[in-house]
């Protein structure tokens, strides 16, 4: 396995935050689908990971082609967090309970034309299988799961600490759209200058993969995405002076006049260290000139078999997008 | 993040076989040869008609790519970077392999369209793409 894992003693954190369930020390806890209007939002982080014991428990869940690519990873952090991020979309699905049949290690995957993973329910289903969406995205620290019902998700995380190789407004020049390296340019302090390109690479990131199509089919340059003050005061805010009360919106640059308002956004801030932008699909009865809706959103830290955590407030802050 | 775990924005899962036999069995018979013009490097026109794919890239533009690469991932200089190595076992992320194709572009003075840079999984895609850039840019 690793050379590098030494038998650590892990202790198990029991957090319950839903009365109703009872914990069992190796079963994944259960969790309700999603409404159409919610985004569940899971993730692990690595360094919280040390347990060998756990890790090959992670291992055996994977299907044999998940195991080769984990162990061709250069490296024992690569190969870690390759494989943390199996397992934290198979238990996550699994939990959904949609079918008594599912579990993390029954579950297939596949992907669409596009490349885009999703769940393979032929085993599970002859014909309407759940629309559940799931995306994945990782950094070397942390790890996401975005999961929604019958709408296409994408999301994307970064570490605020990211630096580019290369000059920021160098970057924007060659990839993003003139207005937003316009928005960028007027900022003067270079360290806000950098977080708001991280926030914009996030955003664009995320737009792309719930689109689903792929990098070409939506190219960076050719879509603008905007932060603007909200229709009405129903965003919550967590009391980060910083943040504006806003919205964030795609523009198609192929026709400005018209807003890509099928999609819907939200930014966070995990932990004070990342940035987690989500996107999906809006329900059908909120598209027609409804004005923004806010974002169902919950968030949950976990590491699966051992804990679950129900994260609000100062420890995913949501800077725009409300819930 | 790469293609299953993460991002899959990078990588097209394509059949790898032929390329990889083809490749290495282009490079021992093409050093072997010389050319009077084009500086060694065979187009597909000089192929017997079986044979009409590219060849493998030179290895000074592998090697550049190797190193192009290790830079932004920040790589130790011994790292064992080949013409194999896969962008995303290496670690490299959407904005790290969206760096990894500026700097190339930087590098050798070529554009890079998102389509073509979709389809590169290897280090060696990437110097493939990049000689058949500047072949289109010289001709």
């Amino acid at each position: 396995m690793f050379s590098f894992l030494h038998m650590a003693s892990f202790t198990m954190k029991i957090h319950c935050f839903q009365r109703n369930f009872s914990f069992s020390s190796s079963a994944l806890v259960p969790v309700q689908l999603p409404s159409r209007m919610e985004t569940h939002f899971w993730y692990i982080l690595p360094d919280e990971v040390k347990s060998a014991t756990l890790l090959n428990q992670y291992l055996d869940i994977l299907s044999p082609c998940e195991k080769e690519n984990v162990l061709r990873m250069h490296g024992d952090n690569l190969k870690k967090s390759a494989l943390l991020a199996r397992a934290l979309v198979r238990t996550t699905i699994a939990r959904y309970q949609i079918n008594s049949q599912v579990s993390p290690t029954s579950l297939k995957f596949r992907k669409n034309i596009y490349g885009k993973p999703e769940v393979d329910w032929q085993n599970h289903y002859d014909r309407n299988p759940p629309p559940l969406h799931f995306n994945i995205s990782h950094t070397s620290s942390l790890i996401a799961c975005g999961v929604t019902l019958d709408s296409p998700i994408g999301i994307d995380v970064e570490e605020k600490q990211r630096t580019t190789k290369n000059n920021i407004l160098s970057f924007a020049r060659r990839y993003f759209s003139p207005h937003e390296v316009e928005s960028l340019s007027i900022i003067s302090d270079p360290e806000i200058q950098r977080l708001e390109f991280l926030k914009l690479w996030t955003l664009k990131e995320a737009y792309v993969k719930a689109l689903g199509r792929g990098f070409s089919a939506a190219p960076f340059k050719n879509f603008t995405i905007r932060f603007r003050a909200a229709t009405k005061g129903h965003l919550h805010l967590s009391g980060n002076s910083n943040s504006k009360a806003s919205e964030i919106i795609v523009e198609s640059s192929d026709d400005p006049k018209t807003l890509t308002s099928n999609w819907q956004f939200a930014l966070l801030e995990l932990t004070g260290s990342h940035y987690a932008a989500i996107c999906k699909e809006k329900d059908d009865d909120t598209v027609e000139g409804k004005g923004s809706v806010p974002m169902k959103l919950t968030v949950r830290k976990t590491i699966p078999f051992v804990e679950d955590q129900c994260i609000s407030g100062k420890d995913a802050l949501v800077l725009v997008g409300g819930l | 993040m790469a293609a299953f775990a993460g991002t899959f924005v990078s990588v097209q899962p394509r059949p790898r076989l032929l390329r990889q036999s083809l490749a290495t069995t282009s490079i021992s018979s093409l050093k072997s040869l010389s050319f009077s013009n084009r500086g060694g490097r065979l187009t597909s026109q000089h192929l017997p008609l079986r044979l009409r794919v590219s060849c493998a890239a030179k290895p000074e533009t592998v090697e550049k790519v190797c190193a192009i690469v290790k830079k932004q991932l920040a790589l130790p200089e011994d790292s064992a970077i080949t013409g194999e190595s896969k962008f995303a076992a290496l670690g490299a992320d959407s904005l790290d392999t969206v760096e990894i194709v500026m700097g190339l572009e930087e590098e050798f003075g070529i554009n890079v369209e998102e389509e073509s840079a979709q389809s590169i999984a290897t280090v060696q895609d990437a110097a493939d793409l990049i000689e058949k850039l500047i072949e289109k840019k010289d001709a």
